[in-house]
């Protein structure tokens, strides 16, 4: 099968190639190119090579920083929240509900997260939460526009993520060991420890990767619920293209932000493989 | 009984703004905030809206032919991929893997950056080229075509990762038979191949589409003046929400659920066992 | 209410608009610049504009044509009687800001085309309803290059901040340095600025008497740095603040003219305060974009607009002060006397036209971008 089949094999590859070059690698290396060079009058790109654009980075110093904690902090908090539940879904309920459970999670994500979000802007601000905590003799709490609204946002938009994949997970193992760790006399607690836990970490793995992925980008959440003053990468990126309209400077901070990304993904996957002892099952994409 | 209470609390943190969705999209009142007894009339208006419609239509074509393209393309990369070694392929991984990665709105802004540049340049010899008799030149610019193009490049590599994944646990000694008994490679993949990856490729399609559909960021910067629903919602949450966005909202969440059901229904019916995977 | 600042007559007060001819765009950078430096100018002037889409079937006008405007700046019942009338129906899309709609005309269009301009000039057969005569020429002037008319006039307004009274006191706010000041301590986490760098930082300025249109770098890091004093102190930073000021999240705001009057009407305590150190005077336009492909439903949007009765219709909806003298005959008296609209001479006196190089300027746009993200 030699010649003939590598061809077509070419062929069919072809395409996909072609458009990953056309519509990633060519755009990239223009952000790429464009990070060095120097914003013209009107806006536009004036080719030179400067770090200029790199040294102000710690301009926007307070976006990278807020999306660095906040990204984390959401990734955990969503995870914190999501685990029970999908231990719940996976061990404890009933196969019976079990599918309507889980479908009961999706459903909301048909509804535009940027309605939900909205719906979100009532929820935290004055008439909302406040008055009912207010009622109850909490008094003078303010959570519209500030990063905990972010934060609810965050965990709100990204549970599902976190809860599918540790689902699968739990649901794949055999739960046979769960009684025979029982009946070894473990506590309940030993046995998640020891059983459950360790079981459940390439779900927890791919869960955490999907949605600090995701957050690290975000621009919605913070734009509508942190009222223009929890500033994320995505939100100073969306302003330098549309408002300022510096197409250089917007291409460092694209850049750093790809670059960022990219370190901390790859020392979080060789810290996943080692903690994994290299199982083939931890996919993390 | 403390989990299924931590359960049900956890579903009423999900399900209470769609509850406010729904409630506010059956609001007489015009501003969303306060409400002003039941009424219906703003689903009227919704679809008597020509551009609420129009940002919808713009919406599903823009996510069907990204889902079509996407899953035809992808598959056939993941199909050809298996013969691939070497330098060739860790280069095609490579880019899979950024694809995946890197954040939407980078996506968005270097693909508006680079197509707005390109344009610049090609829409001069382009014009230059254009032989007179057919009239003024075409433009590039940025619009429906460039926003599939972008959201086929992510979701293709979606494709590609899925479907791969299912190639890899796929039975090849059936493959190999098939070759021995003398089909021919299309024959094969016809009556081989395509059933066992199909339930991937499908997977890739259903979620290449959720993801165009619903994607606002990338849009935001590449879509030019086409507006999709997510563009349309955005703009008009800017301009103080009427209760006619919480009736788009509602009225999506009903048309997908009832999809869903009618799914359920069907595979009911079917009646096949799950496939029992190791 | 406030009858120490007397009403002056619509006429003198024409007379004394033309005095404020500093730092506006002028006649002759119009008439000067080319290409996107132009582009740039029509549209700081020129929103909104109407970009009309294709038609379907084409009887006549299409069935759509839309709108580029700002939130709660239009009668909605306009357009549903144009609607009723034409068949066309109105889609208002809502920017940000000028800089926003200018980064996405561009980059929708084919990139930085400069030398092209963006808006037509207008073909005044199409639009029976203007009578250039009815409208003050300070107005209309701005619109025109070399004798043809690239842009009507909508209506003009004033940019000062509207303070909710019923937290306040008893101390009324009557000055710029006040809302800084206020905002730090009994107003701290209840003020909005704009999402705008001219108005945010235009204000900021006057905190410290500088000009509205001020690009000079040392009074703009003074400009800066008070507002990164502030911004601990502020609810949000948004343009849409009609919502949490209704809702009482928000006490005050950067305001402008018609949103001042919405509020005040609706919530009595809501006061609008021009700044007495000044602040910002503007007009908007209609206008067209080249190249639309069906501009018909466009022209007969903006003649429709222009109906006088049509007109009075949107002042009383916006609650913006019109050029249109025959517009203003139908208005009844108390909105031409009212001070929101019409504020008192001494007040108008210290106000600035933004400038086409204030609007357009890097630094300012930086300025505010790093504030956000501060």
């Amino acid at each position: 099968m030699a010649t003939k089949s590598s061809w077509a094999h070419r062929l069919l590859v072809l395409p996909a190639a072609l458009w990953l070059l056309v519509m990633l690698v060519l755009p990239l290396l223009v952000v790429f190119v464009f990070s060095f060079g120097e914003r013209a009058p009107a806006g536009g790109y004036i080719p030179a090579f400067s770090f200029d654009n790199y040294l102000n980075l710690p301009a926007r110093l307070t976006a990278f920083k807020n999306t660095l904690i906040l990204a984390p902090l959401g990734t955990f908090a969503a995870l914190l929240i999501a685990y029970p539940l999908a231990y719940y879904l996976a061990i404890k309920a009933s196969v019976k509900i079990r599918t309507t459970l889980l479908v009961m999670i999706i459903v909301p994500f048909w509804t535009s997260i940027l309605i939900r979000t909205y719906a979100w802007i009532y929820i935290l601000g004055g008439r909302g939460i406040p008055q009912l905590l207010d009622w109850i003799g909490i008094e003078g709490v303010r959570l519209i526009n500030t990063p905990y609204a972010v934060l609810i946002g965050i965990i709100y938009g990204y549970l599902p993520l976190m809860v599918f994949p540790i689902y699968v997970s739990l649901e794949k193992f055999d739960k046979r060991l769960l009684e025979a760790s029982e009946d070894l006399g473990a506590t309940p607690m030993k046995t998640f420890r020891d059983v459950t836990l360790p079981l459940s970490i390439p779900g927890i793995a791919t869960g955490c990767m999907l949605v600090f992925i995701l957050l690290m980008g975000e621009f919605l959440i913070p734009a509508l619920l942190g009222g223009g003053k929890v500033f994320f990468v995505g939100n100073a990126l969306v302003d330098l293209f549309l408002q300022s309209r510096n197409w250089t400077y917007g291409s460092a901070v694209a850049a750093a932000l790809v670059i960022i990304m990219l370190v901390t993904v790859s020392i979080y996957m060789k810290l996943v493989m080692r903690g994994a002892g290299q199982r083939e099952d931890v996919s993390l994409i | 009984m403390g989990m299924r209470i931590y359960a049900i609390v956890i579903y009423l943190f999900l399900y209470l703004p769609i509850g406010i969705i729904v409630l506010f999209s059956f609001n007489a009142g015009r501003h969303a905030s306060d409400f002003h007894g039941f009424s219906v009339k703003w689903y009227g208006k919704v679809l008597s809206n020509p551009f609420a419609m129009d940002a919808l239509t713009t919406s599903l074509t823009v996510a069907f032919v990204t889902a079509l393209l996407a899953s035809v393309f992808g598959t056939m990369a993941a199909l050809g991929l298996q013969q691939f070694k070497g330098r060739l392929r860790v280069l095609f991984d490579a880019a899979i893997y950024i694809a995946i990665m890197i954040p939407g709105i980078v996506i968005g802004i270097a693909t508006l950056i680079a197509l707005v540049t390109a344009f610049g340049y090609l829409n001069p010899a382009l014009a230059a080229a254009w032989p007179e008799w057919l009239g003024d030149a075409p433009r590039l610019k940025m619009g429906r075509v460039s926003l599939i193009a972008a959201h086929t490049m992510f979701t293709m590599a979606l494709v590609i990762v899925i479907v791969r994944a299912r190639i890899a646990g796929m039975d090849r000694t059936l493959i190999e038979a098939s070759a021995d008994l003398y089909a021919t490679p299309m024959g094969t993949f016809r009556q081989v191949t395509l059933p066992q990856i199909f339930p991937a490729v499908l997977a890739g399609f259903l979620l290449s589409f959720t993801f165009s559909f619903d994607d606002f960021i990338i849009a935001f910067f590449v879509a030019g003046s086409e507006t999709t629903l997510p563009i349309y919602v955005f703009s008009s949450i800017r301009r103080g929400v009427t209760p006619e966005i919480n009736a788009i909202g509602t009225m999506v969440l009903a048309v997908s659920l009832s999809l869903l059901i009618a799914a359920q229904v069907m595979l009911r019916r079917r009646d096949r066992p799950a496939p029992t995977e190791s | 209410m406030k009858d120490d600042n007397k009403p002056i007559t619509r006429k003198e007060f024409m007379k004394q608009l033309r005095r404020y001819e500093k730092g506006s765009i002028s006649r002759r950078q119009f008439l000067g610049v080319t290409g996107l430096g132009m582009a740039t100018t029509v549209m700081a002037a020129a929103v909104p504009s109407l970009m009309p889409r294709k038609a379907w079937a084409a009887p006549n006008i299409g069935d759509r044509v839309v709108l580029a405007t700002w939130p709660n700046y239009h009668e909605q019942a306009n357009f549903e009687a144009f609607t009723e009338a034409t068949g066309a129906h109105v889609q208002v899309n809502v920017f940000g800001s000028n800089e926003e709609m200018l980064a996405k005309l561009q980059a929708g269009g084919s990139g930085w085309d400069v030398g092209e301009d963006l808006i037509e000039p207008l073909d005044l057969s199409k639009l029976p309803n203007y009578e250039a005569s009815a409208f003050e020429p300070r107005f209309s002037d701005a619109g025109s290059v070399n004798g043809k008319l690239y842009a009507v006039p909508k209506n003009w307004g004033t940019t000062g901040f509207v303070v909710n009274n019923k937290h306040n006191k008893g101390a009324r706010m009557t000055s710029w340095k006040d809302f800084w000041d206020r905002t730090k301590t009994d107003y701290s986490g209840r003020t909005m600025v704009h999402d705008y760098q001219l108005t945010t930082i235009g204000n900021a300025l006057k905190y410290f008497g500088y000009s509205f249109n001020s690009v000079d770098p040392a009074e703009l890091a003074d400009a800066e740095k008070l507002l990164l004093e502030v911004k601990p102190h502020l609810f949000a930073i948004n343009s849409d603040y009609q919502p949490p000021l209704r809702n009482g999240d928000a006490w005050m705001s950067m305001c402008w003219t018609g949103d001042g009057k919405q509020l005040n009407t609706d919530i009595p305590t809501m006061e609008y305060v021009l700044g007495v150190e000044g602040g910002e005077i503007w007009s908007d336009y209609y206008a067209v974009p080249r190249g639309a492909e069906h501009r018909e439903a466009g022209y007969a949007l903006i003649n429709f607009l222009l109906d006088p009765a049509i007109n009075a219709r949107e002042v009383q909806a916006h609650g913006y002060p019109v050029a249109d003298s025959r517009t203003n005959a139908l208005l009844p008296k108390a909105l031409l006397e009212d001070p929101i609209l019409y504020p008192a001479q001494e007040l108008l006196d210290a106000l600035e036209f933004g400038a086409a190089a204030t609007l357009t300027d890097p630094n300012r746009a930086e300025l505010l971008a790093r504030f956000k993200s501060a």
